[in-house]
């Protein structure tokens, strides 16, 4: 078995996840972590899929073909090496925090959160960002999951973090996403 | 009196309703026995119910003795044929369970409950929990009807993987 990344990415409209799917099973793939979303009006999937040895990666896009071309999709197909599923393996040992962003819009919000992440050696897990409020006044709003390593210690990065939202004019906070075994 | 291995989804005794136990007798006794030995050998467990070793009655026990997160504590709260005849104030908070390895998930639940149960002595108990103890309180009675914070979870973005406990 070999892992494969999939993207897929058109208008919404029902039967897209059906078609896209149909795919993998008459291949014999199976789908192992996916994450899909509307954005915009725009039907966004991601998958990574676990293929038998006798099917290919081009083979998959080449099947894929037939559903991006009907429901006018761009579609991407990728083969991941082993090393990607090694790095995945690792990436659960460290503390996750939940960082949240909200504020007036502007350009740069993302970016310099992501910045001051990347700096200091967090990583980010999940991430997803909504404009909300009134069309008058749009408040941007972004959670993101984050992966704090040993040596970063999470008052500072809330300080930090702090200083970066001053800067962009929005609020940001930091806390503990650690869930409890019950 | 043992650590019994605990079950893992998609073991189907997991989503079964268990039975009630209906008067407290040795048995009974010796489940609950088997609930706090496994519990106590969990590194960061609060809370066991009978299904997840196995055993088709109404039982569990909680303990959040020393949780940061904790107002009310009861100690080690063991409970059979437990029932919730009030609860209020919805609180979100983020749970994992040793039945559902690898995730966790956010899940709203009230966190004002008062639970009416059959004591090891066989004496009915009510109990007011709240804030911490109140969620692994509904959490494990939540096992016995064979339900899962995954059927619970506040919505689709809110499973998450968990970190791995060492």
């Amino acid at each position: 078995m070999s892992h494969v990344a999939v993207t897929a990415v058109g208008s919404d409209r029902p039967g897209i996840v059906a078609a896209v799917t149909g795919v993998f099973v008459e291949h014999r793939c199976n789908i192992e972590d996916s994450s899909m979303t509307i954005l915009r009006g725009q039907f966004a999937m991601m998958l990574v899929v676990d293929a038998p040895p006798d099917v290919s990666a081009a083979q998959l896009e080449a099947a894929l073909g037939g559903p991006a071309a009907d429901l006018e999709l761009v579609v991407t197909v990728r083969p991941l090496p082993a090393a990607d599923e090694e790095a995945a393996a690792e990436e659960t040992g460290d503390d996750r925090w939940t960082v949240s962003v909200y504020g007036a819009d502007r350009p740069g919000i993302v970016h310099g959160v992501a910045s001051l992440l990347a700096d200091q050696g967090v990583n980010i897990a999940d991430l997803s960002t909504r404009v909300i409020g009134s069309a008058e006044q749009p408040v941007y709003a972004m959670v993101l999951e984050v992966a704090l390593p040993a040596g970063v210690d999470p008052n500072s990065l809330a300080d930090r973090l702090a200083d970066v939202a001053a800067g962009l004019g929005v609020e940001a906070s930091l806390h503990p996403s650690d869930a409890d075994i019950l | 009196m043992a650590v019994r291995p605990v079950l893992e989804l998609p073991d189907p005794r997991l989503k079964r309703v268990a039975r009630s136990v209906g008067r407290v007798d040795d048995t009974a006794r010796a489940v609950a026995a088997d609930l706090v030995d496994t519990l106590r050998a969990t590194v960061a467990c609060v809370g066991l119910a009978a299904p997840q070793i196995g055993v088709d009655v109404r039982a569990f026990v909680v303990d959040v003795t020393g949780h940061r997160k904790a107002r009310s504590c009861h100690g080690e709260l063991v409970l059979f044929d437990p029932e919730v005849v009030g609860a209020d104030g919805p609180a979100l908070g983020r749970e994992g369970c040793l039945s559902v390895p690898h995730y966790t998930g956010d899940v709203v639940r009230p966190s004002r409950v008062v639970v009416r149960g059959l004591t090891l002595q066989g004496g009915e108990r009510r109990v007011e929990v709240d804030a911490f103890e109140a969620r692994a309180v509904l959490h494990e009675v939540d096992h016995l009807d064979g339900l899962l914070f995954l059927d619970r979870v506040a919505s689709h973005e809110a499973v998450f993987r968990r970190k791995v406990y060492r």
